[in-house]
């Protein structure tokens, strides 16, 4: 029997960077299909290829056993797939029926035949245990029902394969459970699902395959009973190999930052941290693992003044400073390099000199009653270029110019030559290459020699392991449970990752 | 440096290819465009009080420019100097008239009132951009309705002078702007505009609350990182933009009109915008574009007098080089669209 969806060496490229890259996907007929990566590891452009809206570069989809060229959704409707897309596009003040049959009306002579729309609508509704009442208005539905309109709109227009992007991202606990329900039906009636995910516990529980995407690279096409949950993070985050532990004296310096049962929301108002307490000493590198989009990033705004919190203290040298502007925490004693480096780090169309000022720029010797010493300006930043081997021309070089690795090191050069005890460093070496790696890694022990406290966000886990004295491991907003940074069982931090406490056996995501 | 070139290479086609096109104009109306140029450079420049007559339409278009330079760098569109020009106009007549001062101080007062009535005239829409985040685009074009129609009401049904025309009492002499030269109205608003220009180059380039300003109109997100407070700069840049608005109706009224009337000051508040625009949001650039633009306004007047074309040629060339520059602005947006938190007006 023919793959109901074959991909044979996709690959996708926006400008320079590479979405996917030569991935095979081979989908059986009449099974649940997950996909699974970390955020930005490709799956979604892989699945708007296949849905017609992006044309690959290179590449081939073949449908059923036949090479199809997709160049719109409408091709791929006729092909039958369908996609129920992350975010819903219904219209609010029509019926449920009259959304399911947008743009392809039943009619009689001329006329909407609204009755025969709310009878196909109920009976596939039965059909498939999508319970909707036809003739109420979607703007009074709930989000979980709201996907059921989304998913019988595929279904009217005869879609045999069914792609759902991130469905429970949106969905009670409850509401996931009746989901997975309802595609163990479609699968039973012959019809295949192409599942994207990046919560483990949702692919192990309702995936028959899973083939993991890593960078834009399909790394593992596996039948899901035979793995375990750490098998899929190792696969997902990639095993650390690369870097050797970095050598150290022991740390014993006094508590430079405080943090205690923090919460707070992320932009969609879901509560992204629960709870999280930690201490990082004078001279000790706290490393933060966990998949990405666990509660880092929203650690990292709140801890710089980026994020409001909902709950919980933040103590620096002892000072409270929860609550006060990114400004006040600056000035209190933290320097900060983001994890999202070209859109929070820099500004890429002014020079290598101007992106330095930034922070200080009100500051003695950088300006005096107001104005920029210009001249002190490009002394210093000449001499940062020499110290952080920047690779540039010169001061005045745009920082557009420069590659990702000698970007970053702007960002570091900036946040480590001030006088801050405490240094947030997230991600600080994605997207940079092997060469960088080792400079800013040497450049973070520096620091940590200097008796700076250091709270290093990483996903990498062979770069935690390299720096960190001891790592925390984040999952859901929570701290999992803590490694020392020179013991770190590959086994014991995969499970954590995954949600599962050593010895347990249970996950934690049930109780949240 | 080559950005710098190549940006002003862009203006300069621009311009070219909107001039290019009102010579095709020129044409249908079976009349030479080289003969409307020469023309229109002899009525600009032709003798001494020409070019003083040029001089004075620039004044009022710099400094509409530099108000709306404010604002551009800021990433922020203040497109309601029109409005504020006319609030800072009235107001500044009405102390002209109303009180009885020592000349300077006169002077000064009534100067200040004017810069107090543009910042009041913004101060609404930047309270909501600043805070709501309300598109200041909107907000500010549409005040500029209001303020035209709220002055005209205050002149013809409050302060109307008895009998005559729509126009308020002349200001008193102690309020007047000063002349430069006997034989023109050109006055001191020129150099308080050149002046201007360079305080404003002064500030984004040399001072660290320009630097905070800029960078916030490069890269909000990168500014908000470094600890700038966004919504409180938004704010007062806002304001800032509308008293230097307010400043250009005082200018006019103070040092040309001598009163306030309807149809005080038609469309210097958008001349100055679009020599803003051409000039990449630099004061000392928009002191040339609006040279420009002040030449082609008084070069004009003669244009009806010796050529067969319509002054409104003028209106079409401008509303060209609109478009040709908008064009530009689009696509080097597009071009540069890949890289987010980028400024959200691109020149």
């Amino acid at each position: 029997m023919p793959f109901a969806i074959e991909l044979k060496s996709i690959t996708k490229r926006f400008g320079s960077f590479v979405a996917n890259e030569g991935v095979n996907l081979a989908v059986e007929r009449g099974r649940i299909h997950a996909i699974i990566g970390e955020n930005g590891a490709g799956k979604t452009t892989l699945m708007n290829v296949l849905f017609g809206l992006l044309q690959p570069d290179e590449g081939e989809i073949w449908i059923d056993g036949e090479k199809k060229i997709l160049p719109n959704p409408a091709a791929a409707i006729a092909a039958g797939i369908g996609m129920v897309h992350q975010h819903f596009k219904l219209v609010p003040s029509l019926t449920v029926a009259e959304n399911v049959f947008l743009g392809m009306e039943i009619r009689k002579g001329g006329l909407i035949d609204h009755k025969a729309q709310i009878e196909r609508t109920a009976s596939l509704s039965k059909q498939f245990g999508l319970q909707v009442d036809p003739s109420e208005r979607v703007g009074l539905l709930s989000v979980g029902i709201e996907q059921r309109i989304e998913i019988l709109k595929v279904l009217v227009r005869g879609a045999r394969t069914i792609i759902l992007d991130e469905p429970t991202a949106v969905l009670t606990p409850q509401e996931s459970r009746e989901l997975f329900q309802t595609l163990r039906g479609f699968v039973a009636q012959g019809m295949t699902v192409l599942f994207i995910s990046h919560h483990l516990e949702e692919v192990m529980e309702v995936s028959d395959t899973v083939t993991v995407l890593r960078h834009g690279k399909e790394v593992a096409t596996r039948p899901t009973a035979e793995l375990t949950k750490s098998d899929l993070v190792q696969m997902m985050v990639g095993r650390f190999v690369s870097f050797d532990r970095r050598p150290r004296p022991p740390t014993s310096g006094k508590t430079v930052l405080e943090v205690e049962d923090l919460w707070c929301r992320d932009e969609r108002r879901v509560q992204a941290l629960r709870g999280v307490s930690f201490k990082v000493r004078a001279g000790e590198i706290v490393g933060i693992a966990g998949v990405a989009g666990n509660g880092q990033t929203e650690l990292a705004e709140v801890l710089s003044g980026l994020r409001p919190s909902s709950h919980g203290a933040i103590r620096l040298q002892g000072r409270p400073i929860t609550g006060l502007s990114a400004r006040a925490i600056r000035a209190a004693g933290i320097a900060h390099v983001p994890g999202d480096r070209l859109v929070r780090g820099v500004d890429r169309n002014a020079s290598i000199a101007l992106n330095m000022l930034m922070g200080r720029q009100d500051q003695k010797p950088w300006s005096r009653s107001g104005i920029i010493d210009h001249r002190y300006l490009t002394e210093q930043t000449t001499a940062l270029i020499k110290r952080f081997d920047i690779r540039a021309r010169g001061p005045e070089s745009p920082v557009k110019s420069l590659s990702g690795g000698n970007i970053q090191k702007v960002v570091l050069a900036r946040e480590f030559s001030g006088d801050a005890g405490f240094l947030l460093i997230d991600q600080p070496t994605r997207g940079v290459d092997i060469g960088a790696q080792e400079a800013i890694h040497g450049e973070i022990m520096r620091q940590r020699e200097a008796g700076k406290a250091i709270l290093l966000i990483s996903v990498q886990l062979d770069e935690l392991s390299a720096l960190a004295d001891r790592i925390l491991v984040m999952f859901n907003g929570t701290v999992m449970g803590e490694l020392p940074g020179d013991r770190v069982d590959e086994e014991e931090i995969g499970m954590l990752m995954a949600g599962v406490r050593p010895g347990s056996g249970a996950s934690a995501r049930g109780a949240a | 440096m080559s950005d710098r070139i190549d940006s002003l290479l862009g203006q300069a086609l621009a311009i070219l290819f909107a001039l290019g096109l009102g010579a095709i104009v020129i044409l249908t109306v079976d009349e030479s465009p080289l003969r409307v140029l020469v023309t229109l450079l002899n009525g600009a420049f032709g003798n001494p009080e020409r070019i003083a007559g040029t001089l004075l339409q620039t004044t009022p278009i710099l400094i509409c420019g530099i108000a709306a330079c404010i604002s551009l760098r800021a990433g922020l569109f203040n497109i309601g100097i029109e409005g504020q020009l006319f609030m800072g106009g009235f107001w500044a007549t009405w102390v002209g008239f109303s009180f009885n001062l020592p000349p300077v101080l006169h002077l000064l007062l009534a100067m200040a009132v004017a810069i107090i009535a543009g910042m009041a005239w913004i101060a609404i829409p930047a309270f909501f951009r600043a805070r709501y985040n309300t598109n200041e685009v909107v907000s500010t074009i549409l005040a500029n309705y209001v303020a035209i129609l709220v002055t005209s009401y205050l002149t013809i049904n409050i302060f109307k002078r008895p009998g005559g025309l729509s126009e308020t009492p002349p200001i008193h002499e102690s309020a007047y702007l000063p002349e430069l030269f006997s034989f023109s109205r050109l006055n001191w608003g020129l150099i308080i505009g050149l002046v201007l220009a360079c305080a404003v180059h002064f500030f984004f380039t040399r001072m660290s609350r320009g630097y905070a300003v800029s960078e916030m109109g490069a890269n909000p997100k990168f500014a908000e990182y470094g600890g700038i407070d966004i919504k409180r700069q938004i704010f007062v840049v806002l304001l800032a933009s509308g008293a230097v608005g307010g400043l250009a109706g005082g200018v006019e009224a103070l040092g040309v009109h001598h009163r306030f009337m309807e149809g005080f000051a038609p469309g210097f508040g958008f001349d100055g915008v679009i020599a803003a625009l051409l000039a990449n949001g630099s004061p000392i650039g928009t002191i040339f574009t609006a040279l420009f633009f002040g030449a082609l306004r008084s070069g004009s007047l003669l244009l009806e007098v010796d050529t067969t074309a319509s002054r409104e040629i003028i209106t079409v060339i401008q509303a060209l080089i609109i478009l040709a520059v908008s064009a530009q602005i689009t696509i080097k947006r597009r071009a540069s669209d890949s890289t987010a938190g980028e400024r959200r007006w691109k020149f």
